[in-house]
């Protein structure tokens, strides 16, 4: 009894013991709720919830007919945890049984890799277990999905280790197209272009919401906890017609290769409306190819004789001359103030003693400097001012951030010497953008009435136009009516009897243009690297002007053809050319064929076995007038009967496609090597490669279906 | 005796009430504690079942019906060995326990050498037919302390001799923990203090006692002292202190939690102390944010096993906690009925050994989870999710059934005092 009672007095002691740390353990409990608790609780909600950002879809940039320039597409970083537990359990048997087929199908998929490589790679990273290995980037949503569905992908995150980061990105389908006009938005440098203008439209506004993070890293969102819910971008619709740059870009491209000209610009403006309908910007890279490279049209530059339209106005309008003022071009070499004016195009002598007109159609820089040395060098100010009324001093204010704004000298300051004054007068001494020098051209087009240039005319919020933006003039008239008839007639006559005319001597429409060449200083080495920039700048058709075009190329140094006339004008045709087909006589045809429509006639285009089995089905008699040696045939047909004729293809011209379904109308076109543009549906009603005319490999077409 | 019991079983087979109140009539032992063991078996399942949540998440795409499954699965299994290791005449659990001890020292070795590695300390076998690890700590701990109730009770007579009372009761706890303490030091030093009560209980000399606390000291002074030296080293240069300890192994392991605990004040607090005090901070004093709704469970690691306790007061309240407190007491104060009322020394030792052992763990475990003492892996025995150790403690449950059993077979018999039962079981 004594050895129990010893024991017990230890076991009740040791009992005591236990009750006490446990009275300590609840206390300490209290104390960490009671006392702690609210310090505690505050560190839950840091740890674990937090703000998450809810990015909105920035918007779209259209052109004018609605082709996408650049909008938002998804991209994924694939990444692979190798230290995945699913992926290692089991001393990696899930890695090893998938490794072989896994490697194939990436194989495959990515193509940038043999299957042995990627086997290599993935058990290079399994060993030394890399947390976050990147496999792939900027893979595009198919490959991804293409991706998920492989062996241990398949199988999750968890299992596989395969971590997919996605992200937006910018994407241009037309790749250059106006690319520098468009911009950039990038992740980590300063936008440009459109993507900077009017970056607060279309970016759109973040949402954000509270979620609580989980096991996992996966969130959720926590309810009843503060959220606003993201706007998207609005989607802008530019000026820009894809076609119509592309017929620019495609033709100062083509230049600007075959001259190695350093840079160039060329703009296309809707005469009535100021729209920029193209911008196309080209630089050569380092590596010898083009490039989208610097917004030229927005930067000043010495503009040469493209200037001399701006002389001319101002002479006619401050009334010191008359057109058929004679002036003596003194064979192209005038000194004055110890300075010599030279003429950089050249004329015959017959040429020497001209009217004003004249000197100006053939581009004299002596005449125009001693017109108006000897009519404003009393009163420079006045010539100044002119050029104010001109708005050749403040820039044009259109939609693109980083317009700068034209160099003009005053008299009375520091850069003002006797030379200015006579040099400006051939666009020299005086720095002006290509843009500004457009919407001078372009005032005169539109008689008169200056208007801004602009480049996006609404902006949309799921196809809804929630604001149009309507052209704006800069300036009712800004100039007589008188000055511009006659200017209109300069303008003209460059085109038929001056620098230009052999460019558009076979033109089917009336051009009024001048060619400029400038000669330009290449930093300190100044000018005697005879680097010349060769400009046009234009409206047509002269009789009633639709489009003013720009184009301005600086050559190489030394470069062999450099006249405005040889480098330039060729451009401005091309692009003239097309637009007048498409745009300008196309309008007058349809209005003409629309009159006499008889709604019994029909024409379909196809193959000859196809439609002889069509018309044998539904039993219509027609007259066959094909040769045996064609495949393709036309059926035309109306009240009075059906004919059946040959439809010539042949290799190297156009064929008519109207009439014709879309099946035909791809298999034609594609077994010319013709690249299709295909709109609407239904048949062919409209082909922008007109019918006869000669057609080389890779040319694209358009067509439209009705 | 058997081929009766078989017919007598068989007769009866056919109604289930039968069957039942067979059962019930079978089965035996103090009343409470079978009402403890239940009681906090159905805990263990209503907050397994919701503190698996994110395991479940990260497992089973979460599916956790899984765990729910498992853990009643345990519980079967748990039930089944407590009942029939309480069938079993305790008497025979003296040489049981010789038996296991000698099985376990070969099985610590061998875990020190090729167990497998979860979170760093090699501490589990891994069953090969079932397929299922076991930290054979718990059962190296099951084995020493039956086998040490043995040794207790067979040496009262010369206890306070330390030649022949104390070196044979101290070697063998020597032994385990020595080779527990390299892949779990908190579970030896947890080892070591409860052999050392249930010695002091067992009436070993207070000096001798105190000897072995002094001796412990020394290592323990050791790693405290270079928790505290590194890290005003730490503070000047890291690099440096992570390799000079890094060739220490689970050395470093230790002195960081040290670390942890000692400089909790002015370092931030370690993850998972940080996540339990959250959880503790949620559930308000009676009410908590009810049985399913922790928020915690996300984020504190081993929600369903060490870190259970916070769990249970974030879901029940401070009250849930006072009340699985207060079951752990209620079960030690019924073991302890059992000891005075036994009248076999061996059968006295084990009912308070077990019943200690066990409360021990609790309440280590409790103090862990309100950051008394630093960071153990030691589970909340019968609560925390399944396992080996839940089996173990099923096993220690039933072998003081087993006494208790016995105990009331035996009511009514003359009480023979405990100096003759000693010449009994001897």
């Amino acid at each position: 009894m004594d050895v129990k009672r010893d024991i017990l007095w230890r076991v009740y002691l040791s009992y005591i013991a236990v009750v006490l740390v446990c009275i300590g353990i609840m206390s300490k409990a209290f104390y960490i709720q009671q006392v702690q608790g609210k310090h505690w609780k505050s560190l839950q909600d840091s740890l674990h919830q937090k703000i998450d950002i809810v990015e909105a879809e920035r918007g779209t940039i259209y052109s004018e007919d609605g082709q996408m320039l650049s909008t938002s597409i998804p991209q994924f970083d694939i990444y692979i945890d190798f230290g995945a537990e699913g992926l290692r359990e089991k001393n990696g048997k899930r890695f090893k049984d998938n490794l072989d087929s896994l490697s194939s199908n990436l194989s495959e998929l990515f193509k940038d890799h043999s299957t042995a490589e990627y086997k290599k790679i993935l058990q290079e990273g399994y060993k030394n277990e890399e947390r976050y290995y990147l496999l792939q980037k900027n893979i595009s949503y198919k490959q991804y999905q293409e991706l998920k569905r492989f062996p241990l992908v398949r199988l999750g995150k968890n299992k596989s280790g395969f971590i997919a980061d996605d992200k937006n990105i910018r994407l241009n389908p037309y790749n250059l197209l106006a690319y520098r006009t468009i911009g950039l938005d990038r992740a980590n440098a300063q936008k440009i272009g459109l993507e900077l203008t009017y970056n607060s439209v279309l970016k759109g506004k973040e949402g954000n919401r509270l979620v609580r993070y989980i096991a996992g890293g996966v969130s959720v969102p926590i309810e009843g906890g503060i959220e606003t819910e993201a706007e998207n971008g609005k989607d802008i619709v530019t000026t820009i017609d894809v076609f119509i740059q592309e017929v620019t870009e495609n033709a100062l491209m083509k230049m600007m290769i075959g001259n190695d000209a350093e840079h160039g610009c060329a703009i296309v403006m809707e005469t009535k409306t100021g729209k920029i309908k193209a911008m196309a910007n080209l630089g050569k890279r380092g590596d010898g190819n083009y490039w989208e490279d610097y917004n030229y049209a927005i930067n000043p530059t010495e503009p040469g004789s493209t200037f001399k339209l701006a002389t001319i106005i101002s002479l006619l309008e401050d009334k010191k001359i008359k057109l058929n003022d004679i002036v003596n071009l003194e064979f192209g070499k005038w000194n004055i103030n110890g300075q010599t004016v030279f003429d950089s195009e050249p004329h015959g002598a017959e040429d020497n003693v001209v009217t004003a007109k004249r000197a100006f159609e053939i581009s004299s820089n002596v005449g125009m400097a001693k017109l108006v040395y000897s009519n404003y060098s009393n009163n420079p100010n006045q010539f100044i001012r002119r050029l104010h009324q001109l708005h050749l001093d403040s820039v044009t204010g259109i939609d693109l951030v980083g317009e700068r704004n034209s160099v003009i000298y005053k008299p009375g300051t520091k850069y003002w010497s006797a030379t200015t004054l006579p040099w400006m007068a051939f666009g020299y001494n005086i720095e002006i953008t290509p843009l500004q020098t457009i919407t001078l051209y372009n005032a005169i087009a539109n008689n008169g009435k200056m208007m801004k240039p602009y480049l996006v005319k609404s902006i949309k919020e799921q196809n809804e136009i929630v604001d149009a933006i309507d052209p704006k003039s800069i300036d009712d008239k800004i100039c007589s009516d008188a000055t511009l008839k006659q200017v209109k007639e300069c303008l003209e006559g460059v085109c038929s009897e001056g620098t230009a005319r052999f460019v558009f001597k076979s033109s089917m429409y009336k051009v009024a243009g001048k060619t400029g060449t400038a000669l330009v200083a290449n930093g300190s080495r100044g000018y005697t690297d005879e680097i010349y920039q060769a400009s046009f700048a234009g409206y047509f058709p002269a009789d009633d002007p639709q489009y003013t075009c720009l184009v301005v190329i600086k050559n190489k140094p030394h470069a062999l053809k450099r006249h405005g006339a040889d480098v330039a004008a060729p451009v401005f045709k091309e692009i003239a050319d097309r637009l007048y087909a498409r745009y300008v006589r196309d309008s007058k045809f349809t209005t003409a064929s629309e009159i006499k429509k008889d709604s019994s006639y029909f024409s379909y285009a196809g193959l000859k076995e196809d439609v002889k089995a069509v018309m044998k089905k539904v039993k219509l008699n027609y007259k066959d007038s094909t040769a045996l040696i064609d495949d393709w045939t036309i059926v035309n047909g109306n009240s009075s009967g059906i004919t059946m004729t040959n439809k010539i293809t042949n290799s190297n011209t156009m064929p008519v496609l109207k009439g014709m379904g879309l099946k035909d109308a791809v298999y034609l076109c594609e077994s010319m090597g013709l690249k299709l543009n295909v709109k609407g549906k239904g048949r062919v009603a409209n082909q922008s490669i007109a019918a006869g005319q000669a057609i080389s490999k890779g040319q694209q077409i358009n067509i439209e279906l009705n | 005796m058997p081929l009766e019991t078989a017919d007598k079983l068989f007769s009866q087979i056919p109604t289930v009430e039968g069957m039942r109140s067979q059962l019930v009539e079978r089965t035996k032992g103090d009343k409470y504690i079978w009402g403890i063991v239940i009681l906090l078996a159905l805990i263990s399942v209503l907050v397994v079942y919701s503190a698996t949540g994110s395991l479940a998440y990260k497992m089973n795409k979460g599916n956790n019906e899984v765990y729910l499954f498992k853990q009643l699965a345990f519980m079967l299994v748990g039930m089944f060995i407590i009942y029939f290791l309480h069938r079993v005449n305790y008497t025979l659990y003296s040489r049981v326990a010789t038996i296991l001890f000698f099985i376990s020292i070969p099985l610590l070795i061998y875990t020190l050498f090729f167990g497998a590695k979860i979170n760093e300390g090699s501490r589990w076998i891994r069953l090969p037919i079932i397929n299922m690890t076991f930290q054979t700590s718990d059962f190296a701990k099951l084995a020493l302390f039956m086998y040490l109730s043995r040794v207790l009770s067979k040496k009262q007579e010369v206890i306070k001799d330390f030649k022949k009372g104390f070196i044979p009761a101290v070697i063998p706890v020597f032994i385990v923990c020595i080779l527990i303490m390299p892949a779990n030091l908190s579970n030896a030093l947890l080892t070591g203090a409860t052999s050392l009560l249930l010695m002091f209980i067992g009436r070993v000399s207070l000096k001798h006692i105190f000897l072995v606390i002094l001796i412990a000291m020394i290592p323990l002074a050791l790693i405290v002292s270079v928790a505290v030296v590194t890290y005003d080293k730490k503070k000047t240069n890291t690099t440096e202190q992570t390799e000079t300890t890094h060739s220490f192994g689970r050395f470093r392991t230790w002195v960081k939690r040290v670390q942890d605990f000692v400089y909790a004040k002015d370092k931030e607090t370690p993850y998972q102390v940080q996540q339990a005090k959250i959880a503790i901070a949620n559930g308000g004093i009676l009410m908590g944010l009810g049985p399913g709704n922790s928020r915690q469970r996300n984020y504190l690691p081993q929600a369903y096993n060490d870190f259970i306790y916070s769990i249970i007061i974030e879901e029940y309240g401070l009250l849930g906690g006072a009340f699985i407190i207060i079951i752990y007491l209620l079960f030690l104060f019924r073991c302890i009925r059992i000891f005075r009322r036994c009248p076999y020394a061996f059968g006295a030792f084990l009912a308070l050994a077990l019943s200690f052992t066990l409360v021990i763990q609790a309440v280590a475990n409790m103090a862990v989870n309100v950051n008394i003492v630093p960071v153990t892996g030691v589970t909340l025995p019968l609560v925390s999710m399944g396992g080996s150790s839940f089996l173990f403690t099923c096993g220690a449950i039933g072998i003081i059934l087993s006494v208790a059993r016995n105990v009331e077979q035996a009511e009514g018999d003359d009480i023979i005092t405990i100096n003759k039962a000693e010449s009994i079981v001897a």
